[in-house]
């Protein structure tokens, strides 16, 4: 048997030149060797899981998803038509302002009708509050110019001018919906539409209609794009 | 005597020679056992015989999935209205609102207007790629409004812990709100795809079909009231008891759930939030039947796999 000797460190590093592999040095690089080779031998398994968890989902579905999501926000075009729909909720503001002015209201006509310039003033800031510093922040003159007398006649006459008004507007914000891109100010005029539709049947109701094709709107007005 | 070092033999006194001895061996061992191939855990033995595991199909959610889910929704509240038109419930007295009167003809045309939507709702869903969906909406159906006629027209069995609880104190009331609750979770659920569906044309045609349907729900709500027009923004128009209640007697059973009465404006912008239904009879402790009607979701879509019952 041979009687492995040991050099000590101090003479090791005196000794010249390449040193014959010691049995501790070959300990030591089987040792690694082996858990070298253990770890080689789990990267399948490894990769495996790496490779299960990335084909998680059907390759079928990650083919049908063929639909590009639209961009939440506004592009430069929605800025020109999110500008003139706040023109529009600024001149409904003006408008109500004018009707408000109007002498016989009954309070709950009175309510009704702050309630909605209200709402409409809402509307206008929320928009205002989305397009920033480029936010007109003003009415269309044109617009009210040919509302106004609507606004500030007999009581009947004003309710069912803004009625009209409601009207158009909704008609308005489905165009500008049908025109909108990014996602994020579609859901605001949606919203804004969906109410504005209600204040068509409010104020036909407030004015004492019955009819419910008045009622429900049978006949949208005209959208204003384009006219203001 | 011999030179030979005595061994230690209580194993305690393990030499330094013998350790890297030890931990060589290990290590040769732990390559070789590494080295083998067999990675795979293999399959559980079965004992018996069963089916395999099937394969759930893909939950897609396009255009076209959205746009019959609403065609269901539409002909499922139509189909609601006819269940409702039949049984001439609108066309009796109602003894918590004296002054409803008969809204059969109202609710009438509501049911056109959504056979209609329904109509438009398939044809937009065709063109998208997806095939029509020609029935109710399954969920909507078994899980909400379903529950409501039950309860309204027959009760609940008593169970171990409950007591029977009869049919509806005033079936007139129950249906005329769930009227509103439906048209108003119908505006709602059109409001809510706008930013799912991927073209701007969808959306402004979902939205055409969506304000019919606010304007339904402010129509009916203040039909059963009729001073009903904006409640909780600044000074509410709304009396005081804005609420159908029942005052328990003295001794008596516990008051029933009171049931909020609809205001044809309840917010200035359309709302998202579910429209809570309450009616039916009280149960032993007077509360009556809850459901939320709310805008679909990942339960309530009719994805291409599934079908009409």
């Amino acid at each position: 048997m041979e009687i492995e000797v040991t050099e000590s460190g101090a003479f090791a590093a005196m000794t010249d030149g390449r040193q014959p592999m010691s049995r501790r040095a070959a300990v030591r690089v089987g040792a690694g060797v082996g858990v070298g080779g253990a770890a080689l031998s789990l990267l399948p398994f490894l990769s495996g899981h790496a490779v299960a968890s990335a084909t998680t989902e059907p390759a079928s579905a990650v083919e049908a998803t063929t639909t590009t999501a639209p961009p939440l926000r506004p592009t430069a075009d929605d800025i020109t038509l999110l500008s003139f729909a706040q023109q529009v909720e600024t001149t409904a503001v003006a408008l109500y302002n004018e009707a408000l002015k109007v002498t016989g209201w009954s309070d709950q006509q009175a309510q009704v009708v702050t309630f909605i310039r209200d709402a409409h003033l809402a509307y206008a800031q929320s928009l205002s509050g989305f397009l920033g510093r480029v936010a007109p922040n003003s009415i269309s003159q044109k617009l009210f110019d040919s509302q106004k007398d609507g606004f500030s006649g007999a009581i009947d006459l004003v309710l069912a001018s803004a009625e009209a008004l409601e009207s158009a507007a909704v008609a308005t914000h489905g165009d500008v919906i049908a025109e909108l891109v990014g996602t994020d100010a579609a859901s605001l005029i949606a919203s804004i539409q969906m109410n504005e539709a209600r204040y068509c049947t409010v104020l036909a109701d407030l004015a004492g209609e019955t009819d419910p094709a008045v009622l429900l709107v049978d006949e949208e007005a005209a959208s204003l794009v384009g006219k203001g | 005597m011999t030179n030979e070092i005595a061994l230690d033999n209580d194993g305690r006194h393990i030499d330094r020679r013998g350790l890297l001895r030890i931990g060589g061996l290990t290590a040769a061992a732990l390559a070789i056992a590494a080295c083998s191939n067999n990675t795979e855990a293999g399959t559980l033995g079965r004992v018996g015989q069963g089916g395999t595991t099937p394969a759930l199909e893909d939950p897609i959610v396009n255009d076209g999935v959205l746009l019959r889910t609403m065609a269901g929704l539409s002909t499922s509240i139509a189909n609601a209205y006819q269940h409702i038109l039949d049984g001439k419930f609108l066309a009796k007295a109602s003894e918590t609102m004296p002054d409803l009167g008969d809204q059969t003809e109202l609710v009438t045309v509501f049911r056109t207007h959504h056979i209609a939507s329904a109509k438009s709702f398939n044809a937009l869903a065709v063109k998208a790629g997806a095939e029509p969906w020609t029935c109710g909406n399954t969920r909507l159906d078994s899980a909400s409004i379903n529950p409501v006629f039950k309860r309204v027209e027959v009760g609940a069995p008593a169970t171990d812990s409950s007591k029977v609880i009869g049919p509806s104190d005033d079936p007139t009331r129950d249906y005329v709100n769930l009227v509103h609750s439906l048209e108003s979770m119908f505006a709602s659920s059109c409001q809510a795809l706008v930013p799912l569906l991927s073209e701007s044309a969808l959306r402004s045609s979902t939205m055409q079909i969506g304000i019919r349907s606010a304007r339904h729900s402010a129509l009916i709500a203040l039909r059963i009231l009729p001073s009903g027009y904006v409640a909780g923004v600044g000074e509410s128009l709304m009396p005081a008891d804005n609420a159908t209640t029942t005052t328990a007697a003295d001794g008596g059973p516990p008051a029933a759930t009171a049931i909020p009465l609809p205001v044809a404006l309840p917010a200035r912008f359309g709302l998202l939030s579910p429209t809570s239904f309450i009616g039916g009879a009280g149960d032993e402790n007077g509360v009556r039947l809850r459901v939320n009607f709310e805008t679909p979701s990942l339960n309530t879509f009719a994805y291409p796999f599934s079908s009409c019952p």
